[in-house]
């Protein structure tokens, strides 16, 4: 995973949902569709992709998709 | 034709959902998802129930009103979420769609117990109440004792049972619970090893009152987790239980909704009849045609026998079995009759094919004979071509690819319960000799001069009755089997049953038949309702084995006799049109009846009852009437 584009890919084809990279900023209140359980589905996948451990309660504090991905791909 | 590698399918299978799921094609191409599921990774499988767990089940069902729906609804202690996309594609690897219902966290007490719960309201086919270790665990102080474990367990039991007697008496629908298997972080706590004894002892006592729970209320099921949990799955995953209340892991998780799988299979009246095994590599080692009886020697043939155990215990339990063998039948034969390493013999057969013919035909035959769907068969084979071939020609049969090791050969029988049942009755376990003496009476219809002499000849005996207490289990199940001759698609669970035998306006008859072959049992049922001077026949259900007797027509004319005799001035009868039912489209026409409305799914005939005996008893027939003033 190298850029946001690949986030985004991972959301529509693992989690199912058609998000597009603009909304990556949206609060997931305003994401249509989306519920709280697709952040642990996410992070598995995230995971996954990455190899590396990254923090649930850290995910789950995240208020968008921006910060998910920030929070995916820190050094 | 070469049957594709899993490696290869898998990838196939991905990519093609994927596809599908991109281009929004998904719901418009549903029937393919089936087939496509077969044979995934555990990996693809939870990619494709996420996926198609974001299709809304009324697009299917609009694309595609044949699709069979199981409304499934979720409810227990912790955050059950990640249970849904796994239900989702495993009710999809059997052809069914999921119309789910998931309760609000931890309401499972208010769900169950309140008729006007939006769990009860959602008036589920199957109702998993989900338990996990933190409903027992969240109990405990701090610090805690084994009889603090104990005390815990016992307040939840007695809460458990009332619900479930609660739930039972009004509920519609299969209940399930399932065994909570102990954490390993639990008697680690415990440094004395006594302690941690007597924890185990509390615990395990706590999941055996949990099963016999099942035994004391009929049409409960108890999932037990501890087998499944020993095929090396984890319990618990501490980051998910800790911080989001997942408090059993993703893959158990997934494993609990394969078993919920083969029971809405079975609900759906899917469940499959027959096995049918292939011979040479796969129920022993060797080949006949070269090694002779030097088949099934040695070390090597110890997982074949192991096989031969399994299939008859299969059969044993009313599983149809059969061979279908590229070989001579002679030789065949004689291993079956002869062989001493042998444990599977003849006489556990309904059939021996062995033939150089493709094995599809023998397979397609084999479904007239029994009078059987193809898609009620099972086909094990350790031959690639052949899988391919039967999978290809005949896409309804289930194929199980007995790969290169045969030690895994009875896990891969095994693996998918296709033949899994709420309950065995008495027929189940004398199925194989009735279909055998199905076999002959083809033999003997084969050779009778005209079907009226072999009507005649046949002997036929009938009876019918209302239904005994003893029989409901049976005509649960045969309402759950029967495809063909179900006239309005009744799948109805025991409770059903009785709830029709104890209501002021509905009965139950039931039908038993016998001829010179031998007792076919109870083997048709039909559920009458009363309402004003109507009878409606709600359903009407006969066994594939009886069909073209004239069994049907002396039971209808009783029917409307005793409709005649008891005041009424009509009788209504209807055919819902499903898959398979459509050769008992014109049954009611076909006796007297008028068709009064059609829309489509659903046609309704009417029968004025306007002379003494509208529908005499067939002449080949002896008929015996039981059933007095017990009709509406």
């Amino acid at each position: 995973m190298t850029s946001i584009d690949d986030f985004i890919a991972i959301i529509r084809d693992e989690i199912g949902i058609p998000v597009e990279a603009d909304d990556a900023g949206r609060h997931f209140d305003q994401l249509p569709g989306w519920d709280s359980v697709f952040l642990l589905q996410l992070l598995t996948a995230l995971e996954r992709e990455t190899g590396r451990r990254i923090s649930l309660p850290d995910v789950l504090d995240c208020p968008d998709l921006k910060s998910v991905y920030a929070l995916a791909t820190a050094s | 034709m070469a049957a594709p590698t899993t490696e290869g399918s898998d990838r196939e299978t991905g990519e093609t959902l994927l596809t599908l799921h991109r281009s929004g094609r998904l719901a418009a191409e549903y029937p393919r998802v089936r087939g496509l599921l077969a044979g995934c990774s555990e990996a693809e499988l939870r990619r494709a129930g996420n996926l198609l767990s974001r299709l809304r089940p009324e697009d299917v069902r609009q694309a595609h009103p044949g699709v069979p729906v199981v409304s499934v609804a979720v409810t227990g202690h912790g955050t059950l979420a990640p249970l849904v996309p796994a239900l989702t594609a495993e009710l999809a690897r059997h052809g069914l769609l999921l119309r789910p219902h998931l309760a609000d966290y931890d309401s499972y007490v208010f769900d169950l117990s309140d008729p006007g719960s939006t769990l009860r309201r959602f008036d589920a086919d199957v109702v998993l109440c989900v338990l996990d270790p933190a409903v027992v665990l969240d109990e405990l102080p701090v610090p805690w004792t084994p009889e603090d474990v104990e005390r815990a367990w016992d307040e939840k039991l007695g809460l458990l049972t009332g619900l479930v007697t609660r739930y039972r008496s009004t509920g519609r629908g299969t209940l399930v619970l399932n065994t909570v298997p102990l954490p390993a972080l639990l008697p680690a706590q415990l440094l004395e090893h006594r302690s941690r004894a007597r924890l185990g002892a509390v615990w395990r006592q706590a999941n055996s009152r949990l099963l016999e729970l099942a035994q004391s209320h009929p049409g409960l099921v108890v999932l037990d987790l501890d087998p499944l949990v020993a095929e090396g799955i984890a319990v618990t995953d501490e980051r998910l239980s800790q911080y989001a209340k997942v408090h059993l892991a993703p893959p158990l998780l997934a494993r609990y909704a394969r078993e919920v799988g083969h029971l809405a299979r079975h609900l759906a009246g899917r469940t499959k009849k027959a096995l049918l095994l292939d011979l040479d590599g796969t129920l022993w080692n060797g080949t006949l045609g070269e090694d002779g009886f030097d088949v099934l020697q040695g070390d090597h043939s110890e997982p074949f026998r192991f096989l031969q155990r399994v299939v008859r215990q299969l059969g044993s339990q009313g599983v149809l079995l059969g061979v279908v063998s590229k070989n001579d039948v002679e030789p065949v034969r004689a291993v079956l009759r002869e062989h001493p390493r042998m444990v599977l013999r003849e006489e556990d057969l309904v059939t021996v094919v062995a033939n150089w013919r493709p094995k599809h035909e023998n397979i397609a035959e084999l479904a007239g004979t029994l009078n059987l769907g193809t898609d009620s068969f099972v086909f094990m084979d350790d031959t690639p071509a052949e899988c391919g071939l039967v999978e290809a020609e005949l896409p309804g049969v289930t194929v199980l690819r007995a790969g290169a090791e045969p030690a895994h050969h009875v896990a891969t029988l095994l693996r998918d319960g296709w033949f899994d049942t709420l309950v065995l009755t008495t027929e189940d376990r004398a199925r194989v000799e009735k279909y055998q003496q199905e076999v002959e009476r083809r033999d003997f219809l084969q050779q009778s001069a005209s079907v009226e002499e072999y009507l005649r000849l046949l002997g036929v005996r009938v009876r019918l009755s209302p239904v005994a207490p003893s029989e409901v289990a049976r005509v649960s199940q045969l309402s759950l089997r029967t495809n063909q001759f179900n006239m309005t698609l009744s799948r109805l669970q025991p409770a059903d049953v009785a709830r029709l035998v104890a209501g002021p306006a509905t009965s139950v008859l039931v039908v038993h038949a016998a001829d010179r072959f031998g007792d076919n049992g109870l083997v048709g049922a039909v559920f009458l309702r009363r309402a004003a001077d109507v009878v409606h026949i709600d359903g009407f259900l006969l066994s594939c084995r009886v069909f073209s007797r004239g069994i049907e027509q002396a039971c209808l004319g009783a029917i409307l006799r005793h409709a005649r005799a008891a005041g009424a001035t009509a009788v209504v009868g209807e055919h819902r049109r499903g898959p398979k039912n459509g050769a008992v489209r014109d049954l009611y026409p076909r006796h007297g009846f008028r068709q009064v409305t059609d829309d489509g799914t659903t046609t309704v005939f009417r029968h004025d009852l306007d002379s003494e005996d509208p529908l005499p008893v067939p002449a080949h027939l002896q008929f015996t009437d039981q059933c007095g003033g017990d009709t509406p």
